[in-house]
């Protein structure tokens, strides 16, 4: 790795002054694990890097109980978000992702936001919270704005920040009654996996808890962005939730999908299990879902 | 550039002037001369590097050594008692066979550390995971974690000779 | 069971207290004074002439202390064919081509050299599939040799094929291939050379052939206008082997050459990359295989045909159709065999040997088509085997003695600890496939023999000195166990020394599973030596006669009477310190009685066969093609587990390395490209997909092994991926016939077997749309 310089500003303001008098010469750095690896294999060379890791925030995930938001500090690790009780009991969809992206030790230092921000089509984190209707909470020199999570994935590598914006936080509305949601990513090992496919389900049912309410099905590795696959939500809504409806859905999503070969799959394979995948997150939504109206 | 750091190496309070761009893998090995800490690919797939840092299993070789400032650094050669008695998992990886090529060992054995300190009555899936980032082309890992499970106080199973035959003629 | 002290017990290994401290030093943790650090330049081109190299940037660049391309270096010859030699002159033969190399003050420095050496390319047709290959105007990879096939004859035919594939009551013929793996070695390779004053060569290097390597660096030497000098071979700890370090490398050449122009130590250590991509793998194979029997199921022949990629040059690995034969003609009772392979020249990456040397890809063909013809016959898999099991006694149509066999036992074992006939859920099933290895080496050199000396100090302490190299698998306890049960001595009273050609005998090297068996042997012999020494003088000392003495914990003693004892520090001190004082000291030179394969290839490989089945139980997910493993028994025939825990260490990481071949692994090679050079796509099984393994041993001493014991270091990797194989079929009805068995193929193996395109619909009926595999 080539020298720069290692700046510590300790808050939002002094990293985005710091970073705005580089010029484009430096970068963020949260835990490191996706820059530290482009600049050991040279596809990246900064001047400098500035750590958010010492920028006050919050340490782990914070439901504000009167409007029923769920906070996510985005230099949260995905190591405290796994072991958040909170996510582990109500948003399954996102500890089922959480839990299983890289190692222990990628864990302990890896951030949610630097998942986000890295913005490759396999983002493990991405997906559920796009699922959950994440929104991204954006600072810079402007100040304040906050753009759905749905809409901040641009390209391969390529996110809605500008310039020394900062993400801050994804906020998650509240749930719906009656939700459940899972995840799932697909590859051929139990462990150290990048997603062959990453596919997530999030399902609100009605009173009768079969009639769909709400539907998000989320793909990744899909598309040259994590999306989700909307006329599958659409074709769930109002009908009941069957293994039915959920392969329909999964042929819905598959047929909406951008799959494409690679040395990590081939394109009819990932198109298959978009739309295998899709029915059995969407099947183990429906018993999460139905087992927190217990 | 360079930082001048304070932290705690395997016990001892230290100070160090350390360049901005040292990985922590460099730094202990290169800088400090310590060689049980290994490199086995650089990138954060293999786990020979692993170190702990603040009680929590990081690797190495994507850490900077800057971030230590302030922090406690524990590698292998931390982990023995200061007779040189070896450590409970220094003596179940052993004892049990966890032990071959030993390129894997020091990062394995801290990242069982790591999961024990913080959950001594670890199940069997919790050790498959906090060593899942650790790979051992050797041993195949079955006799890593029955190395882990007697140290959780169990005893792995003995070795089953099924039928014997002489057939010296 | 005879009872012992030492062998037959879980001894940790020697090593395993510094290994677990850090205290081991492998290669990357070596460093000499004035070290300088060397780094090779590569291909970019898969087949291409070399027209300009031009290194005056890199020339002067400060730092910088050497740079060698091919023109700059003797003739040196490389590999069992001679056709490879470090620096490549002319023109390149495959990506991992080495074209330049630097020395430089530190590694950052050697890097940036290298991007500062322009070289000219001028690219030619090249030929990445060995099939293509054969075919008449294909590119040459070495126009000298006018031809891609190499010229190896590696064809035998035993009885007549022919006339018994015309009896033959039932026939299968299948074709198989398998892709390359690799061996990937957490410590990766790595050298350091160094030259005296005298030109002296002392090398630390990562090799499993010490002894072979010394002879080629002689050799290297003697093309460096260095006749006569000495070559020392230094093996630090080693992070694994599994077959990879069986030849001398481009890498440790090129460490001599840079630190003879430099007159400095030089390192060359492998990052993660260049070990995937400047390594060899395992040999891919494509092999045509039908096999016969009569109505009872009685095997009546088997008739192989096989290619193997050989890649752009040759290695020990192309000598693996050696090995092959073995299983070939020796699995099971067959009595008409023919076999013929041919290793082709191919643009890619140079093939190697890899634990099992051949035996598992032909295992793979083998064991597949043996259940195909036991349903074909009617008979039940297991049966089917039984039928046709070796048994002690047999002599193969090869000419290969089975002298202990238990694989009936094996079956049985399996059969029991699987559950084999036990209820199956959809998509479960079960499989199984055996083995047979050599288990006393085998003579693949002119000479299969280990060295050992060993001396005894004035404390009854033993430094046995052994030609063998310990990878990690524990050879090292393994002897030492040996030499303390010969000398009723304690495993702590013996030092096991084998790092350094300065002071230890020949040995051929690691492989072939040989080290418990050959350098066993040796160990043995040294011992047994000194301890008729040690009666004789007890039986001075103690006034009794020789046979009424016996070795106990380091004393000896009289038979009858307890008390009438010497310990034999004691005996060692006074027979040192006496007038006319002895050392005890003793060595032991162990040639297996291995025959050379003659000209029709008939030949004892190997003094003994180590025997073993394997049996899996799996679950075929339907949907999406996944193959879980539920539950695995790997049963062996070992002769005598000197050391349990070792030896289960061998068939865990073996059955495992094997999943992975089965499974997931693949070096996925894009015209000659290595396109997952990381362990991110390159997917080695982690903690998290361990199965349950169970892995009986069946000892059925073996006369000729120490203690009975034969080898065992392969075997663990050989019938794994047919096992898995068998399996899926049992549980899905799909036949497997590429490796590695990726969810990709299951499930367009089932669709295919319910008439069924890719995308899921029934074949020939017109939906209007058409199934768009590729975009
Ligand atoms: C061995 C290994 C295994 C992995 N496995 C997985 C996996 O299974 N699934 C998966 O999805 N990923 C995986 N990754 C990728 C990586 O670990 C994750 O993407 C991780 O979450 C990145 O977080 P980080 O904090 O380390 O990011 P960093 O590397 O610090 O930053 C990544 C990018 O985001 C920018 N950035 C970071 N934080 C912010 C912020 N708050 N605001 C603005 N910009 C920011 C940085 O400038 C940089 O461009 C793996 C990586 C490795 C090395
Ligand atoms: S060297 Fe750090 S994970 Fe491999
Ligand atoms: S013991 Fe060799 S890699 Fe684990």
């Amino acid at each position: 790795m080539r020298n720069f310089t290692y700046l510590v500003p300790r808050s939002l303001n002094e990293a985005i002054s710091m970073h705005e008098s580089r010029r484009g010469r430096a970068k963020y750095i949260a835990g490191g694990t996706d820059v530290l690896v482009k600049m050991k294999e040279g596809k990246l060379a900064p001047d400098g890097l500035i750590s958010l890791r010492h920028i006050i925030g919050q340490d782990r995930p914070f439901l504000n109980t009167e409007t029923g938001e769920l906070y996510i500090g985005a230099f949260m690790t995905h190591r405290s978000i796994e072991r958040s009780p909170l996510v582990q009991h109500r948003y399954p969809v996102l500890h089922d992702a959480v839990k299983n992206i890289g190692s222990v030790q990628i864990r302990n230092v890896a951030t949610i936001g630097g998942n986000l921000v890295n913005a490759v089509p396999s983002a493990d984190g991405a997906i559920p919270l796009i699922a959950l209707d994440g929104k991204a909470h954006i600072y810079g020199a402007k100040g304040y704005r906050l753009i759905d999570l749905a809409r901040f994935f641009l390209g391969p590598g390529q996110c809605d920040l500008q310039g020394a914006e900062i993400l801050t936080e994804i906020i998650i509305p509240p749930l719906s009654p009656r939700t459940g949601g899972a995840y799932v990513k697909h590859g051929r090992r139990e462990a150290m996996e990048l997603p062959m496919l990453g596919v997530g389900v999030l399902l609100s049912l009605e009173a009768d808890l079969t009639t769909c309410a709400k539907a998000r099905v989320c793909l990744g590795v899909a598309a040259p962005t994590p999306f989700r696959a909307r006329e599958a939500e659409a074709y769930l809504t109002g009908r009941p939730v069957t293994e039915e409806t959920l392969s329909e859905a999964g042929r819905i999503a598959a047929g909406e999908s951008r799959v494409r070969d690679s040395i990590r799959g081939v394109a009819w394979y990932r198109r298959e299990m978009v739309g295998v995948l899709v029915k059995r997150m969407g099947m183990l939504a429906l018993e999460r879902a139905k087992k927190r109206n217990e | 550039m360079s930082k001048e750091i304070t932290f705690t190496f395997n016990g001892n309070r230290m100070t160090a002037r350390v360049e901005d761009h040292w990985t922590l893998l460099h730094f202990i090995r290169e800088e400090l001369g310590y060689t049980g800490t290994k490199e086995g690919c650089g990138s954060g797939e293999c786990g020979a590097c692993t170190v702990i840092v603040d009680g929590a299993a990081v690797n190495s070789c994507l850490y900077l050594t800057v971030e230590l400032d302030g922090r406690s650094l524990m590698t292998i050669e931390g982990l023995a008692a200061a007779d040189g008695s070896l450590h409970p998992l220094q003596k179940a990886f052993v004892e049990h066979g966890g032990i071959q090529c030993g390129f894997c060992s020091p990062g394995m054995i801290l990242s069982a550390k790591a999961l024990l300190d913080e959950n001594p009555a670890a199940s069997d899936e919790d050790i498959r995971t906090a060593i899942a980032g650790n790979l051992c082309r050797c041993t195949g890992y079955i006799q890593i974690i029955d190395s882990i499970k007697s140290v959780r106080g169990e005893a792995p199973e003995g070795p089953r000779v099924v039928a014997w035959r002489d057939e010296e003629r | 069971m005879p009872s012992f002290n030492t062998v037959g017990k879980r001894v940790p290994k020697l090593d395993a207290a510094d290994k677990a401290t850090g205290r081991s030093r492998y290669i990357q943790d070596l460093k000499l004074p004035g070290m300088l650090f060397g780094r090779i330049l590569y291909s970019k081109y898969a087949h291409a002439r070399i027209v300009k190299i031009d290194a005056s940037k890199a020339r002067a660049l400060p730092g910088v202390r050497a740079v060698l391309t091919g023109e700059d270096i003797p003739e040196i010859k490389m590999g069992v064919y001679k056709d490879n030699r470090p620096l490549k002159k002319g023109k390149v033969r495959s990506y991992r081509d080495e074209i330049a190399a630097v020395a430089a003050v530190d590694p950052q420095t050697a890097r940036e050299a290298l991007e500062l050496i322009d070289v000219v390319y001028d690219p030619l047709p090249a030929v990445f599939d060995p099939e293509a290959a054969m075919q008449e105007g294909a590119p040459l990879v070495h126009e000298a040799h006018q031809t891609n096939v190499l010229r190896m004859p590696w064809k035998l035919h035993y009885g007549d094929v022919e006339a018994a594939r015309r009896e033959a009551a039932f026939t299968v013929s299948e074709r198989f291939t398998t892709t390359w793996v690799t061996h990937c070695c957490m410590g990766t390779s790595g050298a350091i050379a160094e030259f005296d004053p005298g030109n002296n060569l002392t090398i630390h290097s990562n090799t499993q052939i010490p002894s072979l390597a010394q002879k080629e660096f002689l050799e290297a030497l003697a093309a460096m206008g260095l006749p006569d000098r000495r070559v020392r071979v230094i093996k630090p700890c080693i992070g694994g082997g599994f077959g990879s370090k069986l030849d001398t490398y481009a890498y440790e050449y090129i460490a001599i050459l840079l630190a003879y122009h430099t007159r400095r130590p030089v390192k060359i250590e492998f990052d993660r990359t260049e070990e995937f991509i400047a390594t060899s793998a395992r040999q891919p194979t494509i092999t045509t295989i039908s096999q016969g029997c009569d109505r009872n199921g009685k095997l009546l022949f088997r008739d192989v045909k096989m290619i193997l990629d050989n890649g752009a040059y040759t290695s020990w690995g192309a000598t693996t159709p050696s090995v092959m034969m073995m299983p070939i003609t020796t699995l099971y009772r067959v009595p008409n065999v023919r076999y013929e392979a041919s290793c082709v020249y191919t643009n890619n990456t140079y093939s190697q040997a890899m634990r099992g040397y051949g035996n598992p890809q032909a295992t793979f063909a083998i064991e597949s088509t043996i259940d195909m013809l036991a349903e074909a016959a009617g008979i039940e898999p297991l049966e089917f085997r039984r039928i046709n099991a070796n048994q002690p006694g047999d002599v193969s149509t090869q000419g290969l003695r089975i002298t202990t066999c238990g694989l009936a036992e094996c079956m049985e074992a399996v059969k029991a600890q699987l559950g084999w006939e036990q209820s199956r859920s959809r998509g479960e099933g079960v499989g199984i496939a055996s083995l047979i290895h050599v288990g006393g080496g085998a003579r693949v050199y002119k000479s299969d023999g280990c060295g050992a000396m060993l001396k005894m100090d004035d404390f009854g302490k033993v430094d046995i000195f052994t030609g063998a190299t310990d990878m990690g698998q524990g050879s090292d306890t393994v002897i030492a166990q040996i030499v303390a049960e010969e000398l009723g001595l304690n495993i702590e009273d013996i030092h096991v020394i084998h790092s350094d050609t300065d002071v230890c005998p020949w040995d051929v090297g690691a492989h072939a599973s040989r080290t418990t068996f050959v350098a066993g042997n040796a160990a043995l012999g040294a011992a047994r030596k000194i301890k008729s020494r040690i009666l004789e003088m007890a039986a001075k000392e103690l006034y009794a006669p020789l046979e009424k003495l016996v070795l106990g914990r380091r004393h000896i003693q009289h038979v009858d009477e307890p008390d009438r004892r010497v310990e034999i520090g004691k005996l060692l001190r006074k027979a040192h310190f006496s007038h006319g004082g002895q050392m005890l000291m003793a060595e032991s030179f162990y040639d297996p009685a291995n025959e050379n394969m003659g000209k029709d290839f008939r030949g004892n490989m190997s003094m003994t066969y180590t025997f073993g089945v394997h049996g899996v139980r799996v679950k075929v997910d339907e949907e999406t093609g996944k193959v879980k493993v539920l539950n695995y028994v790997a049963a062996h025939d070992v002769g005598r587990a000197i050391n349990p825990m070792l030896l289960e260490g061998q068939v865990y990481g073996g059955v495992m390395m094997g999943l992975g071949y089965a499974l997931s692994e693949q070096v996925i090679m894009e015209r000659g490209e290595n396109m997952n050079p990381n362990f991110r796509d390159y997917k080695i099984l982690t903690a998290r997909d361990v199965v349950p393994i169970a892995a009986p041993v069946l000892e059925t001493p073996d006369k000729d092994g120490p203690y009975g014991a034969k080898g065992i270091g392969e075997p663990g990797c050989v019938p794994t991926a047919p096992a898995v194989a068998n399996a899926i079929y049992n549980a899905v009805g799909v036949r497997i016939k590429d490796l590695p068995i990726t969810p990709e193929r299951v499930l367009a193996a089932i669709r295919a077997k319910k008439g069924m395109d890719l995308c899921g619909r029934k074949t020939g009926t017109d939906s209007g749309e058409a199934c768009v595999i590729e975009e």
